[in-house]
């Protein structure tokens, strides 16, 4: 298993030298000095320019440029911000925790929903609950998320008043104070929810489906012979051993949380990792711009590695290698 | 009279249905999947015939004209949907919008169905080190941030080339990889068979191989997948425009119309604006799927129903 693992994340080096030069070439092909954020765009002395192109090394061949430029990235020195003029770095850190809030309350709505769902369904299939969570789930599934997020924002906030329909924390509340803490859950509640909701489709069928074929299995016919209660064998017997390739669906909710935060937090304008990357298209802060570009194809390609070695590690019927 | 009649019978033997013929005579029965058909088309012919459609329905049939003196009005006889903030008839804007939806996702469909399938049967049938450097690529295609690279090069191709047909060259080339994997799939499997060794034998082309005896076999897979392919593709189309990346902001699409929710006063008190593509882009959505499932249980020989 430690051999796979470390042969996967081997291979995993030449995809992220890949995309590092394509997000390179990108920037390249973007107008103006989209790397260091260090040339004001304001000055167009052409004297200015081109002494400064010369003190960044933009003269020099393109695989020159790339290697100063991928040394640095991999120390932390993302460029400057041409809009903000603070470094990439201390930007993006500042709006981690945020995203990070969204995405873990986001996962933990979905498990919730997905468990009380899948277990009813899993236990009393093809009844009227089971095809109505179906159906919920299809229509979830179906619906896409923006759409869900305009009609959440229209219905519980607007009209039902219950959330607060932009930003992350009321401005008013003192930080570090218990209505702080409060009034931010209080805001992350219904992006998380349109998020969470988005990916419990699957989580539920799967559990559903788990759950039937364990059902059929002999340890549960064991345990039913020595006259263990079915509310025992379903909730400690077959959950337990349903539960556990669950986790693989972690690895690819990890780039589906990256994609579902860029849409819900900008329209639920809430400051996160998403809304700064689509700020930073719509303001031209290419230095933002292409350090986010680079940060969410690294954390989907760990996304996607993860899925992966948890799938190993869980089941160990599945030998890769 | 009777026994003629038997004597008829006899001599006719009756045909047995083609497997084209079971799975219409199996999607006809599905009830859910027919209405869906339905709804498909009637969206389908009320876009296209939108410039026929328009000047009966509304007195304001111009889509690109700012109407000063008709701003916001809310639904009533003469706007039966009402008009949006520039005063233009959202009926109107609501199937020309359905031309645009419609074109992206169609076309954008076709693109990766073309470059997934043409991939996935190279990768499969060859195998080997084309398989290798195929798939490899693809890995790498699906490895990208979707949403990122979409937005990312839409912005740098914008004001290059046509606003509309960027959005559907860029969607569609970096979607393919996961039809390609099926495809290929599909086809490793389909190899082996008996028959494909025969047409070897006797001196078929790869080529021929591939576009007369595999793909033939593989296309049921194909067409399942592209209709929910369509399905998605709508989606993304009018999230990019919905956000601001998609269709040119002047052309209007669902996602274009929808994304005049941005504005707290629209959402909050005028909800005939944003309502109409919404409630028709969800309603699009859950057809083609239905469609797609359809399909998938009467192009599927073992479901029997």
């Amino acid at each position: 298993m430690l051999k796979y693992s470390i042969r996967r994340l081997l291979g995993m080096i030449p995809m992220l030298i890949l995309i590092s030069i394509v997000v390179f070439s990108l920037a390249k092909l973007m107008p103006g000095d989209s790397l260091s954020g260090e040339i004001d765009p304001l000055n167009t002395d052409p004297q200015y320019i081109a002494e400064m192109r010369e003190k960044l090394g933009y003269n020099d061949p393109l695989p020159v440029q790339y290697v100063n430029w991928i040394s640095g990235f991999v120390q932390g020195e993302f460029g400057k911000s041409t809009r903000f003029q603070i470094p990439v770095f201390d930007l993006i850190m500042e709006k981690i925790p945020n995203t990070l809030l969204l995405g873990i309350t986001a996962l933990i709505i979905t498990y919730i929903m997905a468990f009380l769902m899948g277990m009813y369904s899993g236990r009393r299939p093809y009844t009227l609950g089971d095809n109505a969570i179906a159906g919920f789930n299809y229509v979830m599934l179906a619906i896409p998320s923006f759409v869900a997020a305009v009609f959440a924002i229209y219905i519980f906030a607007f009209q039902l008043n219950w959330f607060p329909f932009a930003g992350s924390v009321d401005i008013l509340a003192e930080q570090g104070s218990f209505e702080y803490y409060l009034s931010r859950m209080h805001h992350v509640l219904l992006p998380a929810i349109v998020l969470g909701a988005m990916s419990t489709a699957s989580y539920t069928q799967f559990l559903r489906n788990d759950i039937i074929e364990n059902s059929r299995k002999d340890f549960v016919r064991t345990a039913r012979a020595k006259g263990t209660p079915m509310k025992k064998i379903y909730n400690v017997h077959i959950l337990r051993n349903s539960i556990i390739p669950l986790v693989t669906f972690l690895g690819f909710d990890f780039a589906a949380l990256i994609g579902g935060a860029i849409i819900t937090e900008t329209i639920f304008t809430y400051p996160g990792i998403g809304q700064l990357f689509l700020e930073s298209v719509t303001s031209r802060d290419y230095p933002t711009l292409m350090a986010l570009t680079m940060l969410l194809s690294f954390l989907t390609l760990f996304g996607n590695l993860l899925a992966d070695i948890l799938y190993g590690v869980v089941d160990p019927r599945i030998r890769l290698d | 009279m009777a026994s003629s009649t038997t004597i008829t019978q006899q001599k006719k033997p009756e045909r047995s249905l083609s497997p084209w013929q079971i799975a219409r005579r199996k999607f006809i029965r599905n009830k859910l999947a027919m209405i869906s058909s339905f709804f498909i088309v009637l969206v389908t012919l009320m876009s296209l015939s939108a410039p026929f459609l328009a000047p009966v329905l509304s007195p304001l049939p111009d889509i690109s004209k700012v109407n000063i003196g008709a701003m916001s009005i809310e639904p009533n006889g003469e706007h039966l949907l009402g008009t949006d903030k520039s005063g233009r008839d959202v009926l109107t804007r609501l199937f020309y919008g359905g031309r645009i939806s419609l074109l992206v996702g169609f076309s954008a469909t076709l693109i990766v169905i073309t470059l997934g399938t043409a991939v996935g049967a190279l990768a499969g049938f060859f195998g080997g080190f084309i398989d290798s450097i195929l798939m490899r690529f693809t890995d790498f295609v699906l490895n990208f941030p979707f949403l990122v690279f979409v937005i990312v090069l839409n912005t740098i191709l914008y004001g290059i080339v046509d606003g509309l047909w960027v959005l559907i060259m860029v969607i569609g080339a970096l979607s393919w990889g996961g039809v390609a994997r099926l495809v290929r799939s599909k086809v490793l499997a389909e190899k082996e068979n008996e028959y494909i060794l025969a047409a070897l034998s006797i001196g078929c082309s790869p080529f021929k191989v591939i576009t007369k005896h595999l793909l033939p076999n593989v296309v049921s897979t194909i067409i399942v997948q592209g209709t929910l392919i369509f399905a998605t593709m709508i989606v993304i189309e009018s999230a990019l425009s919905y956000l601001g990346f998609g269709v040119p902001q002047a052309t209007p699409s669902w996602g274009n119309m929808l994304s005049s929710a941005n504005e707290p006063d629209v959402l909050q008190g005028k909800p005939w604006i944003w309502m109409p593509p919404a409630i028709i882009i969800t309603l699009t959505i859950l057809s083609i799927n239905f469609i797609g499932e359809g399909l998938k249980d009467a192009l599927n020989p073992k479901s029997l129903r």
